[in-house]
């Protein structure tokens, strides 16, 4: 009787795409029957077709995964750059501040995923094609890893504007306006700032790097670390 | 014919340190002496490192499940991100270490590797705390495997090294452990005969709510 009764509020639900009383019609079922559990399947944190639709909850938990990845990253360039034959303190500030924030920010899309009514799944890879790491190494100059900070970072802000283009206008059943806020608010507004500012490193430094017949180079890396110190 | 423009960029930048535009400052040598830190001991700090950022993520895991809505344990949650945050300090206090040491200038880049956590769901709080437990304890046996490594070795007995290790890692190591035992006693005692109540009492306690 009650497989039926679950199946009609299913077909219901289907009908109306907003089961908008959906846990309280489980509560009604379960309460008062004979059984002495409750398990009230539909009281949950789900709305907006979250999970259910496209791929957003997927690339939700994967942009946590690659924020994780690229914290530990930046957390070796940061290292890399603080040894005794970089010595350029600078530039590893600008790393490890790279690192804490992208740690915060996969802390914070995990609790968003599950703040959803999803789980996390750590293994979850996007569909976006990654950007290429065939014998990725921390062990750059100063430039060079200005430039990858600079890509990677591109890489967060662009997968940023493909999950929110999934959640809103690339699919039909699904309109998360919840999850476009979000990320425009956490990420998008501070990740267009971040891209600028590494930017106008690298176009400091490559002037620095060509004037004076180059003849200016070690000088100018000297001064443009100290720089970094003092406003990184 | 993009083909061959590319080919001879190859071969230009190839040769490019002889007349091409050069970005960075040639390495100088600079007397080694000073760097004293031997092999068994140094790859030891290494794992140990790797070992730190795996718990890392293990306790990001534990977070994500408390924070489940059918979960729904802030307090445990909040936990357990800290504890996080706090393992990768831990590998970042090692990592300044061997950079103070004159380490870190090659094989930087696979010092870490991410891989996801091995557990992801817990019966109960209890069962996470306990695991909690179990990973430190873990933790506080390969440090000592790591000291061992140190002081052991023939030529160059690392007493610094032993020394940082047993002060500030075994230190903070016995009073992580002392505090999740405490936390795991108290719970039990709590679910013995009031099993989500308890729990759920002891959850909000962590979050700083009195109830
Ligand atoms: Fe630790």
């Amino acid at each position: 009787m009650k497989a039926i009764i679950y199946s009609l509020f299913g077909l219901l639900a289907v009908s109306a795409a907003f089961a908008a009383d959906a846990c309280y019609q489980d509560v009604s079922l379960d309460c008062g029957q004979a059984s002495n559990a409750l398990s009230l399947p539909r009281c949950n944190a789900i709305y907006g077709e979250y999970g259910r639709h496209g791929n957003v909850a997927t690339e939700m938990q994967a942009y946590a995964n690659l924020h994780l990845e690229r914290s530990y990253e930046y957390l070796l360039s940061a290292a890399y750059f603080n040894n005794y034959q970089t010595n350029r303190a600078g530039f590893s500030k600008l790393f490890k501040k790279l690192s804490d924030d992208a740690w915060e920010k996969s802390i914070d899309l995990i609790k968003h995923v599950t703040m959803r009514g999803d789980e996390m799944n750590f293994s979850q890879r996007s569909t976006q094609k990654p950007v290429e790491r065939k014998n990725y190494t921390v062990e750059l100059h100063e430039l060079e890893s200005l430039a990858k900070a600079l890509d990677s970072q591109k890489e967060l802000a662009e997968r940023a504007f493909y999950i929110h283009r999934e959640a809103t206008r690339n699919s039909q059943h699904l309109h998360d306006s919840e999850i476009a806020q979000y990320l425009e608010e956490e990420f998008i507004e501070n990740q267009s700032k971040k891209i600028r500012e590494l930017a106008g490193h690298t176009t400091d430094l490559k002037t620095f790097i060509t004037a004076n017949n180059g003849q200016d180079l070690s000088l100018a890396l000297y001064l443009f670390d100290e720089y970094l110190q003092k406003t990184a | 014919m993009k083909v061959i423009i590319f080919a001879v960029a190859g071969l230009l930048a190839l040769c490019a340190p002889a007349f091409g535009t050069q970005c960075h400052v040639n390495p100088v040598n600079i007397p080694k002496e000073w760097i004293t830190m031997r092999r068994p001991c140094r790859d030891s700090m290494r794992r140990q490192i790797q070992m730190e950022v795996a718990a890392s993520l293990q306790y990001l895991a534990m977070g994500a499940h408390f924070s489940k809505d059918s979960i729904n344990r802030p307090g445990f949650a909040k936990l357990f991100f800290e504890s996080g945050s706090e393992e990768r300090q831990h590998a970042m206090k090692l990592i300044e270490y061997l950079l103070m040491r004159g380490e870190l200038t090659s094989d930087v880049t696979s010092l870490i590797q991410i891989r996801p956590p091995e557990r992801k769901t817990w019966g109960d709080a209890v069962e996470a705390l306990e695991h909690a437990l179990k990973m430190e304890s873990d933790v506080t046996k390969s440090i000592r495997t790591v000291i061992a490594a140190c002081e052991d070795d023939n030529e160059f007995n690392d007493y610094h090294l032993v020394d940082y290790l047993t002060g500030e890692f075994l230190d903070e190591q016995y009073k992580g452990q002392r505090d999740l035992a405490g936390k795991a006693s108290t719970l039990k005692k709590m679910l013995d005969r009031h099993a989500s109540l308890g729990e759920f009492i002891y959850d909000k306690k962590l979050l700083g709510i009195d109830i």
